[in-house]
């Protein structure tokens, strides 16, 4: 069977290189311009222990990490066994197994019930015998896969030698080698007894990104050169990111003593006219709150990303949840305005890097980004042009604008206007100085305790929204426009959610989607507008409790529609198939 | 005296210490101790001639942080806590700008402690004046953390069983590169330790014994001045620590002026070091960064 859409699975412990393997894959894909799709997950271990990825490689453009493994590589089945709750299986799975693992065909921990194809191979034997070394055990495992399956071999051969070339060339030629005998071991010694082969036609290559790299690459582009944060799983890429690259541009990144400092910092920079940013992930925001409500108080721009991780308290740090929802929307006392935004996916991790400044700049507010470890930390491909080309991603950046010279001569920093945005100083500006409060203030910032001053105040304050929403409302929509069965859902669940929809409407099934990417202020208009037509809503998410559900009543007039919340707590991502399952029991 | 070089060529005037006073009344009760260092600290950037608009003084909570509002620099008025990591974003941002941290012994020693030693070994090129009541008095009256074993506040009635902070010490203690002590009683003295903690290049404290005549009475300030010694020239070698921690732990007399004084390179000259590591190779223009992701 000839397919262009492929899932290959690989498992063993951390020293069989299982990840690398993984992402010498993705990039072969990427550079003979296949789209391809990645996810890593660990055991708990630091150092060592199990590990296992995912690749997904195709010919289209895709939004998932696919549902069901086609292809499993298997170094060791006791390593598997820890993800085997992680992976559902097409039928026949093709197994290729390191014979070097004596479990009997029917102790491998798979249900008997799957239909499997199982090739073992003296793996760790033809790395130590070619390479000299076992260390070179997943370049064999990729040579065996290639060959059986037809994945792109020039693409892996390429990336061998990328992945190794600041080591010696004697590493690369082992590898190499390792590689080679392989293919030669499957041509020469071994029997094709599936069907399984990948086709393809080259194209352009892709790039090929983490959702962390390219939320920072947007926070970059769009001019933040402050960026105060603490390490947090799964968050901390970004910080690593940052503390890479903004000293090359002039910038500044700082490693704070924890999240109660590194938004403190951001605060102070922020204040001093610097664009600033923090990252962090669910118990980071926790500790942050009482400061998201100082820099909604003191209207200072800020980005904050959480890369939202399963919860509550420590919960699993590794895994993914969309349960931050609320203590996003309304983390800290009082009434405190911030914007919240969520990227879809990697592309659109960059894009919001660049509007969360935006709109932070331009409306002086917190700005809160809401990515998960799904999105985080899985590679996708798109195409080159993607984001600086075709001007489809949101390129607009937003300097801080300070008073003219006739404003000054009379400057109250926190003047009620139209649009609730008050011309802003910041240190240095002669004429402007200001004292910036977390305590309630006059428009001239000094304290006051004022009821009716509050009450203006937090009016002014909220009164931005109104504008925010006017200018940017994105939402993403699939399906037919009169569908009257509709999934609604937000943030990285949206690849799923779009492939079940897609995969609905190819089989004639009129069922649409909505995917908010601002969700603070919330598109109204546009959301009441998809409303209409609709029957039955399922509302998506990875979230027991239905945090999504929930505020969606709170904003929309759902009237005598079904509205069927499907909530569940996270972990693991949404299968497409999961989606289309919810949505064709509706359609019965 | 001030060196002449010191003081900032004035960008428009010679500033006077009206000029740094803002349109704001303190709030503060009669005789409380922080008019002084209030009056000092106007005199002290006076003396500096430092233009207004670049000086930001930053806050946290209590009867002392209220302090920014009666200034006409940049000001602000912050979070309980958090006036050390607010400064060093705003140092950080902007190198230009002459930091000042005014707190209390509650925001500093107790909410705020965690922040203390982080901006002390980074050595943050800002002055931390921190006006000592031993008591929270915005909340009218309970146990601060530089507060006496006995005192009795409205939360340790039975006498206090704690063991103070004790600031000197504990500044020396974890490395400061300048380290003070004044009287809010004596503000003249105030303000020219308050114009070397500026001129310092990195962390200078500043605690300043500031008493609350609301909560602990006329006899706080009467100790202060019974038992304040100000350090004469040629006393004290303030490059000397062993010295210095000496001095701190002396119970009586209570001495006033600079402990300890060190320089030592600043953290926005460290970080300025870093971007240069980070600048030696080529750098590419920010849309070039996207080719490292073609495989």
């Amino acid at each position: 069977m000839e397919c262009n859409d492929i899932v290959v699975a690989m498992a063993g412990s951390g020293g069989d290189g299982v990840v690398s393997a993984g992402e010498i894959l993705a990039s072969a894909g990427a550079s003979e311009g296949i789209h391809a799709f990645m996810l890593k997950s660990f055991g708990p271990q630091i150092r060592g222990g199990e590990s296992s990825c995912r690749v997904r490689l195709c010919e289209q453009q895709i939004q998932s990490h696919g549902d069901r493994v086609q292809v499993l590589g298997v170094f060791n089945w006791k390593d598997f066994a820890r993800f085997k709750g992680e992976m559902a299986f097409a039928e026949p799975l093709v197994i290729v197994q390191d014979s070097a693992d004596k479990t009997p065909e029917d102790e491998i921990p798979i249900d008997d019930g799957i239909e499997k194809i199982i090739y073992s191979v003296p793996i760790g034997d033809l790395a130590k015998e070619k390479a000299g070394t076992s260390q070179a055990k997943n370049i064999v495992m990729l040579g065996v896969l290639s060959a059986l399956f037809e994945l792109p071999s020039n693409g892996i051969q390429n990336a061998i030698k990328k992945r190794f070339r600041k080591k010696s060339q004697e590493v690369i030629d082992s590898n190499l080698r390792a590689f080679q005998a392989a293919v030669e071991y499957v041509r020469d010694e071994m029997e094709k007894i599936d069907d399984v082969r990948f086709s393809y036609q080259p194209s352009e290559a892709k790039v090929l990104m983490e959702g962390n790299e390219a939320l920072a690459y947007g926070a970059l582009y769009a001019g933040c050169r402050f960026f105060a944060g603490y390490p947090i799983t799964p968050a901390s890429e970004l910080l690593e990111w940052m503390g890479r690259e903004l000293p090359r541009y002039d910038g500044t990144m700082l490693q704070a003593e924890d999240e109660l400092a590194a938004i403190s910092m951001i605060i102070g920079a922020s204040f001093a006219g610097e664009k600033a940013m923090t990252s962090t992930s669910g118990p980071g925001l926790s500790l942050m709150s009482e400061q998201i409500g100082l820099a909604s108080i003191a209207e200072l721009p800020l980005v904050i990303v959480d890369v939202q991780r399963t919860g509550p308290s420590t919960g699993i740090p590794t895994k993914t949840e969309q349960s931050d929802l609320q203590q996003a929307l309304y983390g800290t006392h009082g009434d405190a305005n911030r914007v919240v935004i969520a990227p879809a996916d990697v592309e659109d991790c960059f894009d919001v890097g660049v509007e969360a400044f935006y709109i932070a700049e331009k409306y002086q507010v917190p700005v809160i980004v809401l990515s998960d470890q799904y999105l985080g930390q899985h590679k996708e491909t798109f195409e080159q042009t993607s984001l600086f080309g075709n001007g489809n991603g949101f390129m607009k950046t937003m300097n801080r604008v300070t008073p003219s010279d006739e404003e000054l001569k009379d400057y109250k920093r926190f003047r009620i206007t139209e649009t609730g945005v008050s011309p802003m100083t910041y240190p240095g500006i002669e004429g402007g100085t200001y004292q910036a409060a977390g305590i309630e203030h006059g428009e001239d910032g000094l304290p006051t305790s004022d009821v009716d001053v509050h009450a203006r105040m937090t009016e002014k304050r909220f009164r931005k929204n109104k504008y925010i929403a006017e200018e940017l409302n994105f939402v993403r929509f699939y399906g037919p426009e009169d569908a009257e069965i509709g999934v609604i859902g937000w943030g990285s669940t949206k690849g799923a959610i779009k492939e079940a929809v897609l995969q609905l409407n190819a089989e004639g099934h009129a069922v649409s989607a909505a995917i908010p990417q601002i969700i603070l202020p919330f598109p109204q208009a546009k959301m009441e507008q998809y409303l209409e037509p609709l029957k039955k809503v399922i509302v998506a998410e990875l979230s027991y409790t239905g945090q999504f559900y929930k505020y969606l009543k709170g904003f929309l007039r759902f009237g005598d529609r079904d509205l069927i919340p499907y909530a569940r707590s996270g972990g693991s991502p949404f299968d497409v198939e999961e989606i289309y399952n919810a949505v064709k029991q509706e359609l019965e | 005296m001030v060196p002449e070089e010191a003081v900032r060529e004035p960008k428009r005037k010679a500033y006077k210490i009206k000029d740094y006073k803002s349109a704001t009344r303190p709030i503060w009760c009669p005789g409380c101790g922080d008019f002084g260092v209030l009056s000092a600290l106007y005199s002290a950037m006076s003396t500096l001639n430092l233009p207004p608009e670049d000086v930001a003084l930053i806050s946290g909570i209590g009867c002392s942080s209220r302090l920014p509002g009666y200034v006409a620099t940049y000001g602000f008025n912050s979070v309980h806590g958090r006036i050390l990591p607010i400064a060093t974003g705003v140092k950080m941002a902007n190198p230009e700008i002459t930091v000042v941290g005014t707190g209390g012994d509650g925001d500093g020693f107790s909410i705020g402690m965690g922040h203390v030693p982080h901006a002390v070994r980074r050595n943050v090129d800002m002055t931390y004046i921190v006006m000592d009541n031993e008591i929270y008095g915005l909340t009218k009256g309970q146990l601060s953390p530089t507060a006496h074993v006995g005192d009795v506040t409205k939360t340790s009635i039975y006498g206090s069983v704690e063991r103070p902070v004790e600031p000197v010490k504990f500044m020396l203690s974890i490395g400061a590169s300048f380290v003070a002590q004044v009287n809010a009683g004596n503000p003249k003295h105030m303000a020219d330790v308050i114009v070397e903690g500026i001129q310092h290049k990195g962390f200078a404290f500043i605690n300043a014994m500031s008493p609350c005549r609301t909560w602990r009475g006329i006899e706080q300030k009467k100790f202060i001045n019974q038992h304040a010694h100000y350090l004469e020239d040629g006393e004290h070698d303030p490059s000397d620590l062993a010295a210095a921690l000496a001095l701190a732990g002396q119970e009586d007399p209570i001495s006033m002026g600079v402990f300890y004084k060190e320089e030592r390179p600043t953290y926005d000259q460290l970080y300025a070091e870093v971007r240069q590591k980070a600048q030696s190779k080529k750098v590419p223009e920010i849309q070039e960064i996207m080719q490292r992701y073609i495989p």
